[in-house]
């Protein structure tokens, strides 16, 4: 039983992390209409930077937040300039932003080799610290991770409803020249959500980064279950991606702890397939965007 | 119906200009300076960057050049960069020192992307279009496997290193310079746990975590379709309990539940069947549950990234070659290891340490020379058939014999290492252990 | 048969032929056996591009699952032959079999039970490749891991020595993707395809059978992927889930497509012949890191500047096309700049379609500057409305 509790809790909390690297794809998908894949590459390259900044001036990785996130909020402003003056529509978006992942990836290879980068303990405490109730452990860097997901998540939904910045991607999201029509620059809105969402990404690389060892193939292992939280969760439906990420990592944790951790990319896929086909729009169909 | 035509007339036209450049744009002879002008990067051309005088004679004449390939991009490419590095020395000192057989050597290296299909094509492309005059194995099972069914097809020699896949070797002119012998996945569990049965207090209770890769699923469970045994079986039958067996996927990233599994098991000693970061990660995750085992051995572990990850003093590895004594006694393997140890420092590797990869690494070329040395020439059967019979001098594994009925397999050759004091030293046997080092395991922590 | 269809055959014929000799032709002129790898390789692509083509470029579904029924192919031969000693080439027709149902199956349930949208579509062809890498990973009986050795497979005697086979082999599968998405393209279900491309629910109305077209492009797809999977496992040599279930073939099938254009047969050949070149000659000279970023852009500014591809491109400026293109490879050649055949190849490739980057605008503004250059003629309204479908 003990064992079991443990992969819920681990599976709850590694849900806020697959979360948080869901939500710029599923809000650029779901307002702007654009299918980011260069987000996976946002989130590899923020935790190299994260790696870098502390290991070369030896501080806290999480006060390397002071820089990273302002850098990625401009990345994703300017990423959807480009994309206003292209002009694109689904299918070429998923292209285009596919060639700047393997660009991305490319680049920081070349910059950091192939070889494994790990922040070493004396910098990282994070990463094996943990809480403990009863038998359980939660594990500090995971549960951080969760409540910056919570946050995050609850932030934008608020965001999303009650502020006028929030109906303004409303509108654009439903229809951009009415929006436009009614004094709402869809311009601007849109470089403005696109850089407050490659900041989530940005975040969600801080964590990969104090949680984990990284190196430049990591980013594709991460298609799978990301594509999953963002078709469960619903295009642009913060609090559903929150949910649909708890409930993809708790599906595969207790699936890896019971039948071991070979079952657990199948329950992921097998649950992507089934989102797909019988619930497209996302397991809680309150509409948060578009 | 116009752009039908139109179609035509170029596909025609395009036939004839085809069969027009092939008779005249065609060089099978002159290669060696033309074809593929960013090989010079890679190799070390005699006459440049040495500016100290010369004791030995210049290498002269037409170069010999040795074509490979190795993962410097793709998934292996951690590793492969460590090759790349040794390989550039190795060839560099080569030259140095009078080249292969009075004439200097040029490397022709190409990328394989680790991937197998690559690899083969792309060593077909270097015996039958560049012409090579040898080759010398790429890194990575997969792409060992099908480089050498090419090697094998135009009937070259083929030393290489790390594959892990002993059993599937038969080619007659291949030889590796990983020294696990033709069975490790009997002789390496054995190592352990003679070692670990020596310390007098061996553990009652194991557990296993296997990556999903072909080479540690071969030390774990033996080969498929053989009741050969593997560590699992091999620890059944000393009479330990295995109360964890579990196989984990190759791309794994979230190890959580490994590590709760692992603490639900509570094993004596825990046996992991891993590579590159697998242990680092697990050791981490296990941390953070506030876990750990009172012992852990790693497969074929990234040593640089465990030294840095918190909990994991006490682990242990294989190796083959360590940078202490008694394995440093020998005066040329220092010399050689700090040039190693400045190459990989400045290929910006972390870990600049020579262990089992640049050994095996430097031994691959050490046949490749000495085979042609010795046979006098670089006929391929010729130096098979002298390693064959003399076997090779290598710096940093000693005196190598391949044994034909062992499908060229020599003994196992590893040794037992452990983090003590946040670093590797060989603890067992004795007289490989590190001066003042020994084993420490005990099954109460 | 119409007369423009006999010509097209006839070219195939000669296409085949031409090809079908080379290697008899590379040992009497004594070239590079290397040369004989290449166009093999070459062809595995050509054919990989133009299934996937059928049912992306022609019935506007996007697919990233290449892979899965790539690796159906090559799985399927790997078992049957690695681990059960069949016959090379009697498991060969089960591969395309086995993906192709595969495929069947899909449509099945994504066509007729549920009607998902394009990116959905997108993202399911995704799913079920990762699926199928992970139950491949499971089950002992098909991987399990071990991984399986193709490696001293017996080839049979008529297919001659291993390249050789494999060029026969791949020449013949690849002959038939491309004469198949040639027939498709033009015939009454190429024309529903491109129907239902353009507006499904118009082409239903039209009377288009929509459904049965999509499963016969979906079919035909993932027949062919698995068919050419099947030979490639010989090629692998030792087939593991990792090197099998990979994002190269999805991923380059997409770049070939778009860089040769979607909506003709031609499109996914010449995009496989250029892309296939380049990457060859840049991993030969050592930039393969260099040749993965050169990918990354070239799909960018593809998917942004060259909407219809290149072949619509080159056939619409034809006489350039081919000035260009013998124009610089007569130059290298007689230049001897470098002393392979491949190379010499590359260059002309590399010119011509650099220039056919330039925008359709200036082109215009240049031709209709020079006159009447004997071309003449209205311009192909085909080829126009195909350039502004797809899009």
């Amino acid at each position: 039983m003990d064992l079991i509790s443990q992969g819920v809790v681990s599976g709850v909390l590694v849900g806020g992390l697959y979360a948080l690297m869901s939500l710029g794809l599923s809000l650029s998908w779901g307002a702007l209409k654009i299918i980011n894949l260069a987000h996976f590459s946002f989130i590899l390259l923020s935790a190299y930077f994260v790696y870098q900044l502390t290991l070369s001036y030896q501080i806290d990785p999480l006060v390397t937040m002071v820089l990273v996130v302002p850098l990625f909020f401009g990345i994703g402003a300017l990423m959807q300039v480009f994309f206003h003056m292209v002009k694109v529509d689904e299918f070429k978006s998923l292209i285009i932003t596919f060639g700047i992942f393997i660009i991305l990836q490319s680049l920081i290879r070349t910059i950091w080799s192939a070889d494994f980068r790990r922040i070493g303990s004396e910098l990282n405490p994070y990463a094996t610290e943990s809480i403990h109730i009863g038998a359980v452990a939660f594990p500090v860097s995971q549960l951080v991770a969760f409540a910056a997901a919570v946050l995050i998540a609850v932030g934008m939904s608020l965001l999303l409803s009650r502020t006028y910045f929030g109906k303004a991607v409303r509108a654009v999201a439903q229809d951009r020249e009415m929006a436009r029509a009614f004094g709402v620059d869809p311009r601007r809105v849109a470089v403005i959500l696109s850089g407050l969402t490659t900041c989530f990404s940005a975040l969600a690389g801080l964590f990969v980064a104090v949680g984990q060892t990284i190196f430049p193939g990591l980013a594709v292992s991460w298609f799978g279950i990301v594509f999953s939280v963002v078709i469960l969760g619903g295009l642009g439906n913060t609090v559903g991606t929150l949910t649909a990420g708890v409930i993809v990592g708790v599906a595969s944790n207790t699936a890896a702890v019971t039948w071991g951790p070979l079952s657990a990319p199948l329950v992921t896929f097998l649950i992507l397939i089934a989102a797909l086909l019988f619930r497209p729009e996302g397991l809680l169909t309150r509409r948060s965007v578009a | 119906m116009r752009t039908h035509r139109r179609r035509r007339y170029l596909v025609v036209t395009m036939v004839i200009a085809l069969i027009a450049a092939a008779c005249g744009g065609d060089d099978t002879t002159d290669t060696t300076n033309t074809t593929a002008p960013a090989d010079t990067e890679t190799t070390m051309p005699s006459d440049t960057e040495t500016t100290e005088p010369d004791d030995t004679e210049e290498p002269t004449g037409e170069p010999i050049r040795i074509g490979g390939t190795l993962a410097l991009t793709g998934f292996l490419a951690a590793t492969g960069a460590i090759h790349q590095a040794v390989g550039e020395v190795f060839v560099e000192r080569l030259n140095e020192q009078g080249g292969l057989l009075g004439r200097p050597v040029e490397w022709v290296l190409l990328d394989d992307e680790s991937a197998p299909d690559q690899s083969a094509a792309a060593y077909e492309r270097l015996i039958t279009e560049d012409e090579v005059d040898l080759v010398i194995g790429p890194y990575g099972t997969g792409n060992i496997t099908s480089a050498m069914a090419v090697a094998e097809r135009y009937g070259y020699v083929f030393p290489h290193h790390t594959a892990s896949l002993t059993y599937a070797y038969n080619y007659a002119c291949h030889f590796s310079s990983w020294s696990t012998g033709l069975h490790p996945n009997i002789t390496n569990p054995n190592l352990i746990y003679d070692a670990l049965e020596s310390t007098g207090t061996p553990p009652a209770t194991i557990g296993f975590v296997v990556n999903e890769f072909p080479g540690t699923m071969f030390i774990a469970y033996g080969q498929d379709g053989t009741d050969e045994g593997g560590a699992v079986s091999l620890a059944e039958d000393r009479g330990w309990e295995v109360v964890l067996d579990l196989t984990f996927p190759t791309a794994t990233s979230d190890w959580a539940p490994v590590a709760a599994q692992i603490r639900d098991a509570d094993p004596d000693f825990l046996y992991i069947a891993g590579l590159g970061v697998n242990a680092s990660n697990i050791i981490t995750a296990m941390q953070a549950i506030d876990y750990s085992p009172a012992g852990m051995f790693s497969q074929w572990p990234a040593p640089g990234p465990l030294l840095q990850t918190e909990g994991a003093d006490g682990i242990m590895s294989v190796t083959i070659f360590e940078e202490h004594p008694p394995f440093t006694d020998n005066p040329d393997a220092v010399e050689v290891s700090g040039l190693i140890n400045d190459a990989l420092a400045e290929a910006d590797i972390p870990y600049t340490k020579v262990e089992t990869q640049a050994a095996a690494s430097w031994t691959a070329w050490e046949y490749l020379t000495q085979a042609a040395e010795g046979a006098g020439s670089l006929d391929q059967a010729a130096m098979c058939d002298w390693l064959l019979e003399n076997g090779a001098d290598t710096l940093f594994q000693g005196h190598i014999e391949f044994r034909p009925d062992e499908q060229n397999y020599f003994e196992d050759l590893s040794k037992l290492k452990q983090i003590q004091d946040r670093d590797w030293w060989v603890v067992y046997p004795e007289e490989f252990a590190a001066p003042d080092r020994s084993l420490i395991y005990s099954p109460d922590e | 048969m119409t007369g423009s269809r006999l010509r097209t055959l006839i070219g195939f014929g000669a296409v085949a032929l031409t090809l079908g000799f080379f290697p008899a032709l590379q040992e009497a002129l004594d070239l590079p056996r290397f040369l004989v790898i290449f166009l093999f390789t070459t062809m595995f692509w050509v054919s990989q591009a133009s299934s996937w083509n059928i049912l992306t470029g022609f019935a506007g579904y996007f697919s990233f699952g290449q892979g899965a029924w790539y690796g159906i192919g090559v799985y399927t031969v790997s078992v049957l032959v690695g681990k059960h000693g069949w016959p090379f080439v009697a498991a060969l027709p089960f591969a395309g079999l086995a993906a192709g149902a595969a495929g069947l199956l899909l449509g099945v349930v994504v066509f007729r039970l549920r009607r998902l949208s394009g990116e959905i579509f997108a993202l399911t062809t995704l799913a079920v490749a990762f699926v199928l890498a992970a139950v491949a990973r499971l089950s002992p009986a098909i991987d399990g891991g071990t991984g399986i050795f193709m490696t001293g497979t017996p080839i049979p005697e008529f297919l001659g020595d291993f390249s050789t086979a494999m060029y026969r082999l791949t020449l013949v599968f690849a002959l038939l993707t491309v004469l198949a998405a040639y027939l498709i393209h033009d015939s009454r279900l190429g024309w529903g395809l491109f129907a239902i491309r353009d507006d499904e629910q118009v082409a239903d109305g039209l009377g288009v059978p929509v459904f049965r077209y999509k499963m016969a492009a979906l079919g035909a797809n993932a027949f062919f992927a698995g068919l050419m999977g099947g030979v490639w496992s010989l090629q692998l040599g030792f087939v593991t889930v990792d090197d099998v279930f990979n994002i190269r073939v999805p991923l380059f099938v997409i770049l070939m497509s778009v860089l040769g254009g979607m909506s003709h047969w031609m499109g996914p050949v010449l995009g496989a012949v250029i892309i296939t070149t380049l990457s060859d000659r840049l991993n030969s000279a050592g930039l393969a890191d260099v040749s993965q970023i050169i990918i990354g852009a070239l799909l960018v500014v593809l998917a942004l500047a060259v909407r219809e591809g290149v072949y619509l491109r080159m056939r619409d400026r034809w006489v350039t096309t081919a000035a260009i293109f013998f124009g610089v490879l007569a130059l290298v050649t007689v230049l001897d700049i470098n002393s392979s055949l491949i190379s010499d190849f590359a260059y002309a490739i590399v010119a011509t379609t650099v220039a056919m980057l330039v925008p359709s605008g200036v082109w215009e503004r240049v031709r209709a500057a020079r006159g009447g250059n004997g071309r003449g003629g209205p311009p192909d309204i085909l080829a126009e409305d195909l350039t502004e479908a797809n899009t």
